[in-house]
């Protein structure tokens, strides 16, 4: 298991199988959403995360090839492409402070 | 994350736009976004078996009755040109897991200049009314305008 304050995250990496598609709906949705806050999102293959991501969302089905390239980040799994509440964890914690935990 | 596309119309054509199509399941589907992609000269022929892999191992149905078949990591060096494409199933297409796809939207992407269109659409999905106007579109103009026009700002 691994945490991050809120005010520490500067950047939310969205990952899935090939980086083309839902990753990219995803991360573009968020990225709105965070703005305000000057979090970076991206988005990328799983099996390229970057070493500088402080917090990584994938479909739940990828959370341990995630996890696999990882090493101790905090890694969350989302359900829905559309909405799922764990984007809405996120940017509390990034807007309102709070650990976030995996 | 990428660059903004600067002819965004040229990824997404009304020749890539087919509406009223049946397919026999999600392979038939999927193998007709392959070869509207073909079509458009997005891809080559070695794309396609990459998007069945890709919905074996995961799902890309996103929810609202849409789907977004896409090939792996691996196959984008078979990508000629970032494109997309929409078909549109009215009786719609069993996705398994439940879920029924009655429209689809195949990419093929090099790098980052699907992401407005994508961006839209999520945005467009999110928004009931929205989506069966997309889902339900009369003509490839319908399409082209609702996926081209929410303002990518990323």
């Amino acid at each position: 298991m691994s945490t991050i304050e809120g005010s520490a995250i500067k950047k939310v990496v969205i990952a899935c199988d090939a980086g083309m598609g839902s990753s990219v709906m995803v991360a573009s949705q968020l990225a709105k959403r965070l703005k305000p806050y000057k979090v970076s999102v991206s988005h990328t293959p799983v099996n390229d995360i970057p070493a500088d991501a402080d917090v990584v969302l994938c479909q739940s089905t990828l959370l341990a090839r995630a996890k696999k390239g990882s090493g101790d980040k905090v890694i969350l799994g989302f359900q829905s492409f559309l909405g799922d509440p764990v984007f809405d964890k996120v940017e509390a914690a990034i807007r309102d402070g709070g650990s976030l935990a995996d | 994350m990428g660059r903004l596309p600067t002819e965004r119309t040229a990824l997404l054509t009304p020749e890539g736009v087919r509406l009223g199509r049946t397919a026999s399941g999600r392979a038939d589907a999927i193998d007709q976004c392959g070869q509207a992609l073909l079509d458009v000269g997005a891809v080559s022929a070695e794309y396609l078996p990459a998007m069945h892999e890709r919905e074996e191992s995961v799902s890309t149905f996103i929810g609202e009755g849409v789907a977004i078949p896409h090939g792996t990591d691996a196959s984008r060096q078979y990508v000629k040109q970032t494109s997309l494409v929409v078909l549109q199933f009215p009786d719609g297409v069993d996705w398994g897991s439940g879920n029924v796809a009655k429209l689809c939207v195949g990419i093929a992407a090099h790098g980052s200049e699907q992401v407005g269109i994508l961006s839209s659409l999520a945005m467009i999905l999110m928004d009931p009314a929205k989506a069966a106007e997309l889902r339900e579109a009369p003509d490839a103009e319908t399409v082209i305008r609702l996926l081209q026009s929410i303002d990518e700002e990323n």
